[in-house]
């Protein structure tokens, strides 16, 4: 392992691997990934990877614009080989209403987001029935719909990233676990890790749910808890949904995925915050019983396997790309509040402008950590899970 | 005792004669060969046997008996056979084409199946290349449990050795059925540089289908401890979830119901 670099990512999920990719475009050189297991092992590996820019605040909107058209481009832009398929599927999102409340929020979300060039629109229940025809109307007021909106392979997108990042030149290390970070004089100087030190005068920390550890290496504390999510998949079958289908007030979403599965899931109440992602037993039933009176055809599909991972969680459930007034080159990029897939190109694009001290593309430095200190302005997204 | 079995999961040539009856049955008619020599707890043979030809067992992990003057070679214990252990030969055929062939009568579960008339690759109890074969019939239909029966004409002298085929002339060695990848794809993520189970299912859907990797993890250890020169034993066994086994999302939804009426299992 080479002991000196000019950038240390730490974490390989899918914010390291576009922070990487995106630093190295933008012409950084020395740019090394360490990540203590393997590509993908942590949220990255664990998520539903759907992307929808059906938001409620305009930076949301607009960041998850930005990404959406990047994933449209991917393979021109990536040129990753055959080999790798993102598996990109615009089936669009349709979020399910059934409240006043939800309809009234969603009309004056669409009204923002048709301002911002986003074409989604509202469906009345024959629309609906139409776009999901295996959908119960039991209880629905109406839906929301953007085509664009869809979901990719989460495995394969990251490896996306990784093949163009390492053919420009950038080095991943995979188990390769981070243990300490060193500093002099209010600046980073290198990391510690099970396979040796490395000097470097500037630390990307882009480790998920595991960013707060990473911080508290150098004493900084992030206003982040990390809380586990559960998910369940089952057996291929084909194709009988096209968009992803989402309910706030009903507490789900589920998707059918190329492959044929679907995948759903689901906030389920008293979830550990200590860093577990071990299965809960009462996730399957609560959400066989949602998704089945929502789509009661789903009755006879078998569910294989059910896994969990980590939503990293901010004061107000928006990402964290900033860096550490007390602690020069020391970088965060996290928080992503159960969305740090679809954010992913925005991420490498925001933290490569921070660090390179580029002209900002979308005004990202309103998600630096200032805006949780007095007087700083909260982003209050009114659309997350 | 001959461990070849145990070991290899082959049966040796005096196992697979033993499956076979006198030369006098065989000259009267199509019957069913049992190739199930260790003692497991599994019956259906022996219960869906119409005819009472398979001898009832008195214990669960009894090894089937076949008598076979009951036999008529109706196939029906080959579809109901989870191990896939039931054969049915018939040296009684006559063969259009005037050769001196017989009839094997195999299960085959994979995908694509084999049309009439196909050349296929006749494979012995090891996978290995025997000869070539005709495909004279496909059987599935609702009531055969989802197991096709596959039916070749080989040389009545292979008789004995034949007990598979392959379609594909590129002779893929298929490790896990569930998501079609074959030990060269495997392969190629290995030498790749993926060291365990978790990564590779993150790749590829390895372990991820209906099986939950109890086929195909064992094997890819294995190739995972071969190429990195690692004991299995130090190995990550890679994570488990659940559920054990794949269940219907209906009946988890009335997993309280059902538990009010049945209770949780607590004595
Ligand atoms: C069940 C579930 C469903 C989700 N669904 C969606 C969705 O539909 N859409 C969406 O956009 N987002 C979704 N998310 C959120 C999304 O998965 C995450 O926001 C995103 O993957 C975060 O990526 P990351 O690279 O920042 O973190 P991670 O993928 O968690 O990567 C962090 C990496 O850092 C490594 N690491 C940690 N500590 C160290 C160390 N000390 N040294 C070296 N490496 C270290 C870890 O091993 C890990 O691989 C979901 C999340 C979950 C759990
Ligand atoms: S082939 Fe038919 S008759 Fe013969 S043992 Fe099997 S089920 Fe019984
Ligand atoms: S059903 Fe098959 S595996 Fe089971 S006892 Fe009978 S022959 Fe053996």
């Amino acid at each position: 392992m080479k002991n000196t670099a000019d950038y240390v990512i730490i974490g390989g999920g899918i914010s390291g691997v576009t922070v990487g990719y995106f630093l190295i475009k933008h012409g950084a050189k020395n740019v090394v990934i360490l990540e203590r297991d393997y590509l993908t092992a942590g949220a990255t590996g664990r998520c539903g990877a759907g992307i929808r820019q059906q938001w409620g605040t305009e930076l949301n909107c607009l960041t998850a614009k930005y990404s959406c058209e990047f994933f449209e481009n991917a393979k021109e832009e990536l040129k990753y080989d055959d080999a790798i398929d993102i598996e990109f599927h615009q089936g669009g999102y349709l979020l399910l209403i059934s409240t006043e409340k939800e309809l009234e929020q969603t009309k004056k979300n669409i009204a923002l987001q048709n301002n911002l060039g986003i074409a989604s629109r509202l469906l009345d229940k024959s629309e609906i029935k139409q776009i999901a025809p295996a959908l119960s109307m039991d209880g629905l007021l109406a839906g929301a719909f953007h085509q664009k909106d869809g979901h990719l392979n989460p495995f394969h997108t990251t490896q996306a990233f990784a093949q163009a990042f390492k053919r420009m030149g950038g080095i991943i290390h995979t188990n390769t676990y981070v243990t300490g970070i060193t500093t002099t004089g209010g600046r980073v100087t290198g990391v510690d890790t099970t396979q040796g030190h490395i000097s470097t005068d500037c630390i990307i920390n882009a480790a998920g749910g595991y960013s707060q550890q990473v911080a508290q290496m150098v004493g900084v504390e992030l206003p982040l808890y990390s809380e586990r999510h559960n998910i369940l998949v089952t057996e291929p079958v084909e194709r009988a949904l096209n968009p992803v289908i989402m309910s706030f007030s009903l507490n789900f979403y589920c998707q059918q995925v190329p492959h044929g599965s679907f995948i759903m899931g689901r906030t389920c109440d008293n979830q550990p915050r200590d860093l577990r992602t071990t299965a809960d037993s009462e996730f399957p039933v609560h959400m066989a019983r949602s998704i089945t009176k929502a789509m009661p055809s789903l009755k006879k599909l078998r569910m294989l396997r059910q896994w969990a991972g980590l939503y990293n969680m901010s004061p107000d459930k928006c990402p964290i790309y900033s860096g550490t007034p007390e602690l020069a080159g020391f970088y965060t990029a996290a928080g992503f509040s159960g969305r740090g897939f679809m954010l992913a190109p925005a991420t490498g694009q925001s933290m490569t402008e921070m660090i390179l001290g580029l002209e900002p593309t979308l005004p990202w430095q309103r998600l630096g950590l200032s805006r949780f200190e007095e007087g700083g302005e909260l982003i209050l997204e009114p659309s997350v899970v | 005792m001959d461990k070849t079995l145990e070991k290899t999961g082959i049966p040796t040539t005096e196992q697979v004669e033993s499956a076979f009856p006198p030369q006098e049955r065989l000259d009267e008619g199509a019957v069913a060969i049992i190739e199930c020599f260790q003692r497991i707890p599994c019956n259906p043979c022996a219960t869906s046997c119409p005819r009472g030809a398979i001898v009832p067992f008195e214990d669960i992990n009894d090894t089937p008996v076949i008598k076979n003057e009951n036999c008529n070679g109706c196939t029906l214990c080959i579809t109901k056979c989870p191990g896939l252990a039931i054969m049915v030969v018939d040296t009684t055929w006559k063969d259009p084409a005037g050769l001196d062939r017989a009839l094997i009568k195999l299960p085959y579960e994979f995908r694509p199946l084999p049309a009439v008339g196909d050349e296929v690759i006749a494979t012995d109890r090891a996978g290995a290349f025997v000869t070539k074969a005709e495909v004279v019939q496909v059987l599935l239909n609702h009531a055969m449990n989802k197991v096709p029966i596959v039916t070749i004409a080989v040389e009545k002298s292979l008789m004995r050795t034949v007990r598979g085929i392959h379609l594909d002339a590129r002779q893929r060695a298929v490790v896990c059925r569930c998501n079609d990848l074959d030990e060269a794809d495997i392969a190629a993520y290995i030498a790749g540089g993926a060291t365990s189970i978790d990564e590779l299912k993150r790749v590829t859907r390895l372990g991820m289908g209906p099986c939950q990797g109890r086929n195909c993890v064992p094997i890819v250890q294995g190739m995972l401890a071969r190429t990195l020169g690692v004991p299995v034993a130090e190995l990550s066994p890679g994570t488990y979830r659940p559920t054990v086994k794949s269940i219907a999302l209906g009946d988890l939804a009335e997993y309280d119901s059902a538990r009010d009426e049945l209770g949780d299992g607590e004595k």
